[in-house]
C-alpha cells in the first residue's frame, strides 16, 4: 500500500476449482501487505494473466477440468516457490465425490456441456500433475498458518495434534459405550470429545488450527490431516491407530467405530493420505508441509 | 461475425462473457460459469446429520448461509424447532457474513471500477483516494474482518462455520465475548459510513463519466425479507412486480411451482425466471421491499437512496449503492442484537431422527437461499440447492445486451464495453461456486 510496493517481492494465487474459503482466509491475514505485492488472485486483482517475475505462487482448490490443468502446468513454469492451500488442492478435498465411482459416472454424464471445460472424472490434487514445495493444509488454513507459510514457513511450528490446542480434558474413567451421534445438547464443554463418545479425530489430525471447531463444540473432522505420525504412512495405518484410541478411551465395538471412520466427513482427513482410494501418489514428506 | 470473450475478474469463482455480435448488431450475450465440482450428486448418502458440516464447503464467501439453511433443512425433515435464542444466534451470524460479505463486494470488487485501478491495494495510489485523506485500503479491510470476527463469534470460526446445530446452536455468547464486540462495531461504525460516504462520491463520479446508472427496463424483484428490520434468519419468500407491488408471497416448500429453472447448453449454472418474467434478487430486490430498516443511520441512507432513484429502484448501478446502506444496517442490527442477553437460556433442544422431506430457507446477501433434502434411512437420498445467483442469471444477460448494445456500433466496438461488462457483473456480485456448486 505504500508507493515502494514495486519493489516488495511478487506473489500470485491461482484459483483452481473450490470454493474461494481459502482466499478470504488469506485476505484475512493482513501482515502480508506491506511484505509482498499480490501481482495475481482473480478475486481481488484484474489481472488476467501471471506475470513471469513472481517469487511465491499459491495454489488453491483442485483439479476438476481440463483448464484447471492447463492453467496449472502452465503457472508453476514461471515460478521457484509453489505452495499448495487447503484441503482441495492437496486431496482433491470435499469435491472429489468421494470413491464411488457409480456416483462420478452419473455426474459426468448429467453435467457435460460441449463448449465449457472438460469435466475430469474427479477432483485430482495439484501434485498429481506439477512438483510441490510446501504444502499448507486445512478446509480453510486459518490466517495465521497463512502468514507462517509466507513469512516464515521454517521458523513456524504448528502443534503436533489438534488435541494439543483444544483445552479438553482426556479422562481415563469416562468410558462411552456407543459413538455418540450428533446430538450435543448434553456436551460436557470441558472434556475430551472422544471420552463423550464423539467420533473427534483431533487426536491425528495436524494442529496450528488452534481447535475452533472442537473448541465450540464440534468433533475435529481432520481438515488439517494427518499429523507428522501418520502423513508419510499409509491410511490403513492410521485406521489401526485410531481403533486403538477409541478403545483406550471407550467401550465402542470396533465395528461401529470402523463403519463411522468411512463416513462423508472424514473425507477431508482421509484424502489425503497418498495412497487412500486408489490414490497411488507419491508420499508427502513432513518436511513440507506446514 | 465476431464473438467477443470477457474473462471476468474481482468476482467469486470462475466464469467468462460471451457476446457475438454482426455488422455492429449485437446478438448475443452469455453469461458463462465455467466450474462445477458436483456436490448435488456427491452428497447422496450422505448422514443428513453430516449436510451443515459437508454444504458449506459449496463456498466460502457464502458459507454461512448454507450452514444455517442445512441446519433449518435438517431440522424441518426432523419437526424440531429451534429455541429462539438460537434463532437470535443465527441471526447474528447471518447478519456477521451480510458486513464481510457487501464490503468484500463494495470496497474489495467494486471500488476499483470507480476509480479506474486494478485492486483495492491500488486504491490509495488514485487521485479519488486523495481526497478521502484515509488510507482506504486498510480501512475498507478493517471493516471487512469486522463480518468475520462477528461469525467467528457465533460460527465458531469465520469460513465454515460449526456453531449452528441441528436443533439449535452449540452454545450462547458471554456478555464479555458481547461487549468486546459491542465495542469494535462502535468503533468501526463511523468508519464503514465514512467508507460508504466516499464511495457513494466516487459513484456519483463515475455515472457523470460514463454517463449512466445502467439503465434497464424495470423487472421483477425476489428477496425472503421483510418491510420492516429485515429479517435474514427468513421464513417466507415474496415477489415484487416491476412497479412495485408484492405480488406474492410463499413458504420455501412452494418454490417449485412459483419459479421455473432452465438449464442452457453454454453454462454449468441454470437460470430462474417467475412467470416467465426475468427476475432480480440480492441487495436491491431488498432495498426495494423493504420501508424502514428502524435503524437510524441505515434509514437516513435509505431516504437519500430514494430520492435520488425513487421505488422501486431499476437502474443496475444500484445494487451497489444499496450494498452499502445494507453494510451499515448490518453493522446497526448486530449491536442490538448483542446488546440483549445471549449467555442465559435454552440454546438446543434434543430431537429424534425421522425420514422425510426438508427445506431450510435463509436470505443470504446474494438473495433467498433454499436447501431442499430427501432422507431415506437417515441418509440424503435427494439434494438441491437453490441459489439465489441463478435467480439473478436472465436479469444479468439482458443488462449485459444493454451494455453492448451502448458500445456496439457498426464499424467501431468502444473498449469501454470491457470496463462496462465488469461493472455489470459486479453490480450483480454472483457466486459461480454456488451457482454451479
Amino acid at each position: 500500500m505504500e508507493s515502494d510496493l514495486k519493489k516488495l517481492p511478487k506473489f500470485a494465487v491461482l484459483q483452481l476449482s473450490g470454493c474461494a474459503g481459502c482466499e478470504v482466509s488469506l485476505l484475512n491475514a493482513s501482515e502480508w501487505y506491506d511484505k509482498y505485492d499480490l501481482v495475481y488472485m482473480p478475486l481481488v486483482v484484474s489481472t488476467h494473466r501471471i506475470p513471469d517475475d513472481i517469487e511465491v505462487l499459491l495454489i488453491s482448490g483442485g483439479v476438476r477440468n481440463d483448464e484447471d490443468a492447463y492453467n496449472l502446468q502452465r503457472a508453476v513454469k514461471l515460478v521457484d516457490r509453489v505452495i499448495a492451500v487447503g484441503t482441495c488442492a492437496i486431496s482433491g478435498g470435499v469435491t472429489n465425490l468421494g470413491d464411488r465411482d457409480d456416483v462420478r459416472e452419473i455426474f459426468l454424464s448429467q453435467a457435460r456441456r460441449a463448449h465449457l471445460p472438460r469435466l475430469l472424472n474427479k477432483t485430482h490434487p495439484v501434485d498429481a500433475y506439477v512438483d510441490i514445495d510446501l504444502y499448507l493444509p486445512g478446509c480453510p488454513p486459518t490466517p495465521e498458518l497463512f502468514m507462517g507459510a509466507l513469512l516464515d514457513p521454517q521458523g513456524f511450528k504448528a502443534a503436533s495434534i489438534v488435541c494439543a490446542e483444544c483445552g479438553r480434558r482426556k479422562l481415563n474413567d469416562m468410558k462411552p459405550e456407543h459413538i455418540t451421534g450428533f446430538q450435543i445438547a448434553d456436551q460436557d464443554p470441558t472434556i475430551c470429545l472422544v471420552n463423550q463418545g464423539f467420533l473427534c479425530v483431533g487426536t491425528s489430525t495436524r494442529g496450528g488450527c488452534r481447535a475452533p471447531c472442537t473448541r465450540a463444540g464440534h468433533p475435529c473432522v481432520g481438515c488439517r490431516g494427518p499429523s507428522n505420525a501418520f502423513i508419510e504412512k499409509e491410511s490403513t495405518v492410521w485406521m489401526e491407530n485410531i481403533q486403538r484410541v477409541f478403545e483406550r478411551m471407550t467401550n465402542i465395538p470396533p465395528a461401529e467405530l470402523n463403519e463411522a471412520l468411512r463416513s462423508p466427513q472424514l473425507s477431508m482427513f482421509l484424502f489425503q493420505f497418498s495412497d487412500y482410494a486408489g490414490g497411488h501418489r507419491r508420499i508427502r514428506s513432513k518436511d513440507k508441509v506446514l | 461475425m465476431t464473438t467477443l470473450t470477457f474473462p471476468l475478474s474481482r468476482i467469486e469463482g470462475h466464469a467468462r462473457v460471451v457476446m457475438e455480435e454482426e455488422n455492429g448488431k449485437l446478438l448475443t450475450a452469455q453469461f458463462q460459469a465455467v466450474e462445477l465440482r458436483g456436490f448435488r450428486n456427491f452428497v447422496v448418502g450422505t448422514p443428513a446429520e453430516q449436510m451443515p458440516v459437508i454444504v458449506p464447503r459449496i463456498c466460502g464467501v457464502c458459507s454461512t448461509a448454507h450452514h444455517v439453511a442445512s441446519v433449518k433443512a435438517v431440522e424441518k425433515v426432523f419437526e424440531v424447532t429451534p429455541p429462539p435464542l438460537a434463532c437470535q444466534i443465527r441471526e447474528i451470524l447471518l447478519l456477521g457474513q451480510l458486513i464481510q460479505n457487501q464490503a468484500t463486494s463494495l470496497f474489495i470488487f467494486t471500488m476499483p471500477d470507480r476509480v479506474g485501478v486494478e485492486s483495492l491495494f491500488d486504491m490509495d495510489e488514485s487521485e479519488a483516494a486523495r481526497k478521502a485523506q484515509f488510507s482506504i485500503a486498510q480501512q475498507a479491510l478493517r471493516v471487512r474482518k469486522l463480518g468475520t470476527d462477528i461469525i467467528s463469534l457465533a460460527g465458531g470460526q469465520f469460513i465454515h462455520p460449526v456453531k449452528a446445530h441441528i436443533g439449535g446452536v452449540t452454545g450462547g455468547i458471554s456478555r464479555e465475548a458481547a461487549d468486546k464486540m459491542l465495542e469494535d462495531l462502535r468503533r468501526m461504525l463511523p468508519v464503514a459510513c465514512e467508507l460508504f460516504n466516499a464511495y457513494w462520491d466516487m459513484s456519483v463520479a463515475m455515472k457523470e463519466r460514463i454517463g449512466t446508472w445502467g439503465d434497464d427496463e424495470p423487472t421483477y424483484y425476489i428477496s425472503s425479507t421483510m418491510s420492516l428490520k429485515p429479517k435474514l434468519n427468513s421464513g417466507h419468500m415474496r415477489v415484487l412486480s416491476p412497479d412495485g407491488e408484492e405480488k406474492e408471497h410463499f413458504t420455501p416448500e412452494e418454490f417449485e411451482k412459483r419459479l421455473e429453472f432452465t438449464q442452457t447448453e453454454y453454462s454449468y449454472a441454470g437460470q430462474t425466471s417467475y412467470q416467465g418474467h426475468i427476475l432480480r434478487a440480492n441487495s436491491l430486490a431488498r432495498i426495494n421491499i423493504t420501508s424502514a430498516f428502524q435503524t437510524p443511520l441505515a434509514d437516513s441512507y435509505l431516504e437519500r437512496f430514494r430520492a435520488s432513484f425513487g421505488s422501486p429502484a431499476h437502474a443496475i448501478l444500484c445494487f451497489d449503492l444499496c450494498r452499502g446502506i445494507e453494510l451499515v444496517y448490518a453493522i446497526e442490527r448486530v449491536m442490538e442484537l448483542l446488546a440483549d442477553n445471549l449467555e442465559h437460556g435454552e440454546t438446543e433442544v434434543g430431537y429424534t431422527p425421522r425420514d422425510g422431506i426438508g427445506y431450510g430457507l435463509v436470505e443470504a446477501p446474494r438473495g433467498p437461499l433454499i436447501h431442499r433434502y430427501v432422507v431415506e434411512n437417515g441418509l440424503i437420498t435427494d439434494a438441491q440447492f437453490i441459489i439465489p445467483t441463478v435467480h439473478n442469471m436472465k436479469a444479468i444477460e439482458r443488462a449485459l445486451m444493454v451494455a453492448g448494445n451502448r458500445y456496439i456500433h457498426p464499424g467501431t466496438i468502444n473498449l469501454e464495453l470491457e470496463k462496462a461488462v465488469g461493472r455489470v457483473v459486479r453490480a450483480f456480485d454472483p457466486c459461480i461456486s454456488c451457482a454451479t456448486q
